[in-house]
């Protein structure tokens, strides 16, 4: 029952994505389809997609579980790489040397930043909500400080723009990073005893204890890895903006929760798919670009997105094929 | 005969096909991509780039921009307008820094690039800036200390840190003050008010707590005066804190009425969207701007031109409005 309702789900994000890419191909002449226009729009989907299975990661692992500072934390991530690792590494005589450090630090301060989360939530006994929305100012505020509110410029390092801008086989490099994270996350949530347990622990945490499950170590260790995709996206951020800056995709946060929720997470905990974010990110991703390239202003796009959220509900909730013979027949 | 007819027809045909790849040639979009957009300045800046495109039937224009103030938001139209292949792009960028790749990719595929008030933008071809930002700034604080009586504390606001044009404007009014007027005392300089006026209003009230002996606000972003002057007016302290700033006279107009705000300045928006697209007309025409060239627009008759940051140039004009409650109304925005 359960694996045909996630299924109807999944159906309806695909045809979404296909009634969207089929209405602005024929709209826009085919230039839709262009392989430039393929090309910016999988570069664009990266690094909210990452975001967005960070907030399914925490939201999955139950007990009002969100993490609101993911996008902080990876705004924090790229602006500590950026001040620190010039001080080692040139980035003119060295670059792979500095693009290997940038990511290296980006990651550990990912790492670090959603250890916290974790040891507050599991530890601290805080509310998922309370403890990211603490961490996301004080994220911010470090970001800030550090550079007293200016963007930290990196400049043209080859290696390290080749992350965010550079194809491989046509591929946008970042799309491919993201689909490995769809994978991984997909693989590890279905098939890993990690992800079985996660998912009891998110539907029945009470069952889970009971069941002998480290509910602590397991939470420290969704929100630190929440933590670590963070600082991918951020490394995204940093290289296809050659630049680090703390407000940087501000409107990042509700996107990527909207994602999720199309995604048919369970905001409550213990159900959510990678496949169906996946899908759930892209039809955002050509929404928003179909009406950027057909000259649609971008508030009817976010007008055109809550319509998106209430069908997208209302599919998850209602079998929308029993309203078929209705409509074939009417009368 | 009949190879006649062929060859005639082939011709005709030739013929077709170089008109339809002229009449392609000719029609050329510039695109302007401002901060944000559903906001009056901005509204205006697309009359003006309405209007350009009216005078030039070889040009299409249009102006868009992202709903919310974010780098990265603005980032992703940019991305999709190169995707959309526009001839020429008009960009006011949120924060320059970020957008040099994306700059840096619409150039190498021939687009021609304009930024305004980023004139710390590597890859542009022209900047164009309505004036010196610090001399704008230094002549409102001008008019600030001459109300505030050449003493006492001020503050001073910016929309935002990474705002280069605000900071300037802030800074070159601290300058000034620092210069000619050794009884001010600049506190909490550089307020953030996220270009929202709510937050200007919340973060004046602060300050108005802070400092009760405050006696002028130097507004940075558009909306800063109009946060101020309504928590002046709140305070009942108007006609007692002198505000000036950056603003619009038709946003300001109650304000100004009731001396919360006791003057603005602007440069019109108008002008500026012309003027970014008469650069991108000259670009996509194979020309550039030189020094002391006059763009045919008000305040831009004599453009000053320096080399940028990067290897494009800067063009500075002398288009700023100083307006007040007796000349405001000439203002129709």
């Amino acid at each position: 029952m359960k694996e045909w309702f996630s299924d109807r789900h999944l159906v309806f994000l695909v045809a979404m994505n296909v009634v969207v890419v089929l209405l602005a191909t024929a709209v826009s002449g085919g230039l839709f389809i262009d392989i430039d226009n393929l090309q910016s729009m999988g570069g664009q989907v990266s690094e909210l997609g990452i975001l967005a299975i960070a907030v399914m990661l925490a939201m999955i692992s139950g007990n009002g579980g969100i993490d609101l500072s993911v996008v902080a934390l990876a705004n924090l991530a790229g602006v500590v790489a950026g001040l620190v690792v010039p001080h080692f590494f040139s980035p003119d005589d060295a670059p792979v040397a500095f693009t290997l450090g940038f990511v290296g630090l980006s990651l550990l301060v990912g790492a670090a930043g959603g250890l916290i989360n974790g040891l507050l939530i599991a530890r601290g006994r805080m509310t998922p909500i309370l403890a990211t929305l603490g961490t996301q100012l004080l994220f911010t505020g470090l970001a800030v400080g550090l550079t007293n509110g200016s963007a930290v410029r990196i400049g043209y390092v080859e290696a390290l723009s080749a992350i965010g801008n550079e194809t491989l086989f046509n591929v946008p490099i970042p799309f491919l990073i993201f689909i490995a994270i769809v994978a991984l996350v997909g693989f590890v949530l279905k098939r890993s005893p990690f992800g079985i347990r996660l998912f009891l622990m998110g539907t029945n945490p009470k069952a889970a204890r009971y069941a002998g499950i480290p509910e602590n170590r397991m939470l420290v260790f969704t929100y630190t890895f929440c933590g670590i995709l963070a600082a991918i996206a951020g490394i995204i951020i940093a290289s296809r903006t050659s630049s680090a800056k703390w407000d940087f995709g501000s409107s990042y946060l509700m996107i990527a929760i909207l994602t999720v929720v199309m995604a048919g997470v369970k905001p409550e905990g213990g159900y959510g798919r990678a496949l169906c974010l996946f899908f759930s990110a892209t039809t955002l991703q050509v929404m928003s670009s179909a009406f950027n390239l057909v000259g649609i202003s971008s508030f009817f796009r976010d007008m055109a997105w809550g319509a998106l959220l209430l069908l997208s509900l209302a599919s998850s909730r209602f079998d929308l094929r029993a309203f078929w013979p209705l409509i074939r027949s009417p009368g | 005969m009949n190879r006649k007819l062929i060859c005639s027809a082939l011709a005709l045909a030739f013929l077709g096909a170089a008109g339809t790849l002229y009449a392609q040639g000719k029609q050329q979009t510039i695109t302007t991509v401002v901060k944000i957009t559903g906001i009056a300045w901005f509204d205006r800046m697309e009359a003006g780039v309405k209007e350009f495109g009216t005078q030039n039937a070889g040009i299409k224009t249009e102006q868009t921009g992202p709903g919310q103030a974010d780098a990265a938001q603005q980032l992703r139209v940019i991305e999709d307008l190169i995707a959309k292949k526009v001839d020429a792009l008009a960009v006011v960028p949120i924060d320059p820094a970020a957008l040099e790749p994306v700059f840096k990719k619409a150039m190498s595929r021939g687009i021609k690039v304009v930024t305004h008030e980023a004139d710390n933008q590597k890859n542009t071809m022209v900047d164009v800036e309505a004036f010196e930002n610090a001399a704008y700034g230094a002549r409102i604080n001008d008019r600030l200390a001459k109300c505030m009586g050449e003493a006492g504390k001020w503050t001073s606001f910016v929309g935002s840190l990474g705002m280069q044009s605000h900071v300037q404007w802030a800074e070159g009014g601290a300058a000034n003050a620092a210069k000619k007027y050794p009884k001010m005392q600049l506190v909490d300089a550089k307020t953030e008010s996220n270009n929202d006026a709510t937050k200007a209003y919340e973060k004046a009230k602060e300050l108005l707590r802070k400092h009760p002996d405050i006696k002028g606000f130097q507004g940075g972003s558009s909306v800063d005066v109009l946060g101020i002057g309504r928590a002046l007016e709140e305070a009942g302290l108007q006609g007692k804190v002198c505000v000036f700033g950056t603003g619009l006279p038709s946003e300001t107009a109650k304000y100004l009425e009731s001396g919360a705000i006791n003057g603005i300045a602007f440069w019109d928006p108008k002008d500026a969207g012309l003027a970014m697209n008469k650069i991108a007309k000259l670009l996509l025409d194979g020309k550039t701007v030189t020094d002391g060239m006059d763009l045919g627009i008000k305040g831009y008759d004599k453009v000053k031109v320096t080399k940028g940051p990067g290897g494009g140039i800067v063009v500075k004009g002398q288009a700023w409005v100083d307006a007040d409650k007796s000349n405001y109304k000439q203002y129709p925005f």
